[in-house]
């Protein structure tokens, strides 16, 4: 059995986003409402040891990793988007949307930071001058996004699934050019809800999204006619509660980095891992004490973070103590590994 | 791994269980059995030393600790013989074999009966045989509106002659579902209905599956009625009257045994000497009432009232669940306007 542990000192209120570094899967960050961005050592001591804690104005919405291990982003509901330097802990403003940014991606090839805001716009940022960035203008409120090696997909309110490639967008960045960044593809989402996470294949074929009506769909990028019919989605996170299909959102997406499967995580408290091309559930996780907000795997796929909060579907205003908690899963070679072909 | 055992094994899986012939317990495998022999039945209360049979505990003792073994430890009266030389199950006599079946299947039946009396479920298995469970009527959601509504739907189709369609082409339009979402139910068409199933009625569906059309049996025997009310109106049952006339090639054969089931694998239940022509000519009727309106409604219908049955942890739909919590008063220090 693999070995799966919570980590000590955990964030005070819902957890946003859980991040690793880039090159050392010990190194783990986690953004929280309780105004805090954490950094972990999740193996330095049982439990793992919190390395610092950064605080910011108002409850940090997403955090990710940039170009080396002392760099990080973070976004959150006072509309900044910052730069943190986590060896020295100063924070740089690197722009201020009209609204709460919820999202920041960084693509290290292309040295590109994306935030998103609920001000449907994009902030691309070139990071070789700090402080310029260029607006995107979406036509409705992202709710997520993520990077393949060349493409962002953005999936966004009246289910609108954009998808840019990297290179427009890094150009767009340096140029600021006058006319409309051109997107790469339009999609409608597959699915009938609002779409609540998406995540890119590693291997740049396609995405994998979700909904809040305990939904997954997997699509490919590749416009051609049987590339598109290959397009799914499917149910999962749901529960027969006295006769009735209790359906829980599906709050995070993830694609293991090395074997391309995937793995949801739902209001329901559990976190299962798919094979996307084989269209099977590899396996499901002992449920957790409540709601996986977001998850996410190592950059070597040797270990897998969950972040769990209540109240995050019904909006309760207290939450008791230590229900919020980081998981941390060591996964064993075969672990997330799909049908073998 | 073992197999997982059920909580209510069936007989053939308790008769299947090995068992140890000194002391009448049963075990899950083989290994497991021998292994009991060995260490209650043939251990040395000298040395510890676990031996395959008696025989050889028998040696043994004589060999190294020059003592006569007398009978075999722990077993049953009767039972402690050393003529007879047990491995596992080998070397026991047929008659207490017999014996064990006996008493084994007698114990089950014993506990079948007490298990139904306690829960107050039907014995498994009891009412396969078309045969209706006492007080038990079969359900039927329907409101008069919808019975009578399917009656006279049914006599118009009738009268038109048009067989009701398969309702096989809603679900090849699904995907390929991943293996948590519910398997789609075999579509009953493959396999004729054996004779002697209980009938199900398909709830709600006010039309006539011809997948469950009972197959061919002779005029008037309606198999896998017996006993249960039948679910549709006099009548409207689906006897051999029921199938319209058949156009054309070979007119007037009133002998001619009915069609087996749409879909059905060729050659079950389809009597040597039939004319395929016919079979052409009836898949293409009942393609055609495939084609026209009947089977339409009854998709969408079973679809709404399968998305009603269902509630959504969170139902917003343009305001996503990070918005609802930013508008909760704890975090209003933070609103920037």
């Amino acid at each position: 059995m693999s070995a799966q542990f919570e980590l000590a000192q955990n964030p005070s209120d819902v957890i946003s986003a859980v991040k690793f570094a880039p090159e050392t899967s010990t190194r783990l960050l986690v953004s929280s409402w309780d105004n805090n961005v954490y950094l972990y050592d999740t193996h330095a001591e049982p439990g793992g040891k919190l390395l610092e804690k950064f605080e910011h104005r108002a409850p940090v919405l997403d955090v990710c990793f940039g170009r080396d291990e002392n760099e990080a982003f973070s976004c959150g509901l006072d509309w900044e988007v910052r730069r943190i330097d986590l060896s020295s802990g100063d924070q740089t403003i690197l722009s201020t949307h009209d609204k709460p940014a919820n999202h920041v991606l960084f693509s290290a090839a292309h040295n590109l930071l994306i935030s998103s805001s609920w001000d449907s716009t994009l902030h691309l940022h070139d990071l070789s001058t700090p402080g310029d960035f260029y607006t995107l203008t979406l036509p409705s409120k992202p709710f997520s996004m993520s990077i393949s090696p060349t493409k962002l997909v953005v999936a966004m309110a009246s289910r609108h699934v954009f998808i840019y490639e990297l290179d427009v967008l890094a150009k767009a960045a340096v140029e600021s050019p006058a006319g409309e960044v051109p997107t790469w593809q339009r999609r409608e989402s597959s699915m009938k809800y609002m779409t609540r996470a998406v995540a890119c294949m590693p291997n740049d074929a396609g995405y994998a999204s979700s909904s809040i009506e305990g939904r997954v769909a997997v699509e490919w990028f590749d416009p051609s006619e049987e590339s598109q019919a290959r397009k799914y989605a499917f149910k999962c996170h749901r529960q027969a509660q006295d006769g009735q299909d209790v359906v829980y959102p599906v709050h995070i997406v993830a694609f293991h980095p090395v074997h391309g499967t995937f793995a949801s995580g739902g209001g329901d408290g559990i976190v299962a891992l798919w094979d996307a091309a084989a269209k099977r559930r590899i396996r499901q996780y002992q449920r957790f004490p409540s709601s996986i907000a977001t998850a996410a795997f190592s950059d070597d796929g040797k270990y897998l973070a969950v972040g769990v909060s209540p109240a995050i579907e019904d909006g309760q205003d207290d939450i008791a103590d230590g229900a919020i908690k980081v998981f941390i899963r060591e996964l064993t070679e075969t672990e997330a590994q799909g049908k073998k072909k | 791994m073992t197999k997982k055992r059920k909580r209510y094994p069936d007989l053939n899986q308790k008769l299947e269980r090995p068992w140890c012939y000194y002391c009448e317990r049963d075990f899950d495998d083989l290994k497991i059995l021998i292994s009991h022999q060995k260490a209650k039945h043939f251990k040395c209360e000298r040395c510890g030393r676990r031996l395959n049979t008696a025989g050889g505990l028998s040696v043994h003792m004589n060999q190294v600790h020059k003592e006569n073994l007398t009978q075999v430890e722990n077993a049953i009266p009767g039972r402690s013989g050393l003529d007879i030389e047990i491995f596992g199950m080998e070397g026991v006599p047929a008659e207490v074999i017999d014996q064990h079946v006996q008493d084994t299947t007698h114990k089950h039946f014993e506990e079948e009966a007490e298990r139904a009396r306690v829960t107050g479920n039907p014995i498994r298995g009891a009412f396969t045989n078309g045969a209706a469970p006492p007080n038990k009527r079969t359900k039927v959601k329907e409101s008069l509106e919808e019975i009578t509504e399917r009656a006279a739907k049914f006599r118009i189709d009738k009268a038109n002659g048009v067989l009701p369609a398969p309702p096989v082409e809603k679900k090849k339009s699904e995907p390929t579902p991943p293996a948590t979402q519910t398997p789609v139910a075999p579509p009953t068409q493959t396999s004729p209905f054996p004779p002697g199933t209980q009938y199900p009625p398909p709830p709600g569906a006010p039309q006539f599956p011809p997948g469950q059309f009972p197959p061919a049996g002779p005029p008037g025997f309606v198999p896998g009625f017996g006993g249960a009310p039948p679910p549709f109106p006099p009548g409207g049952s689906p006897v051999n009257s029921a199938i319209p006339p058949r156009p054309g090639s070979i007119p007037g054969q009133p002998g001619l045994p009915q069609r087996p089931p749409f879909g059905a694998p060729p050659g079950v239940g389809y009597p040597a000497g039939t004319d395929p022509s016919i079979a052409a000519s009836v898949d293409e009727l009942i393609a055609s009432a495939t084609a026209s309106a009947p089977s339409a409604d009854a998709a969408p219908e079973k679809k709404s009232k399968k998305d009603k049955n269902i509630r959504l942890v969170y139902s917003e739909d343009l305001i996503s669940p990070e918005e609802k919590m930013a508008s909760l008063s704890r975090y209003a220090a933070f609103v920037r306007g």
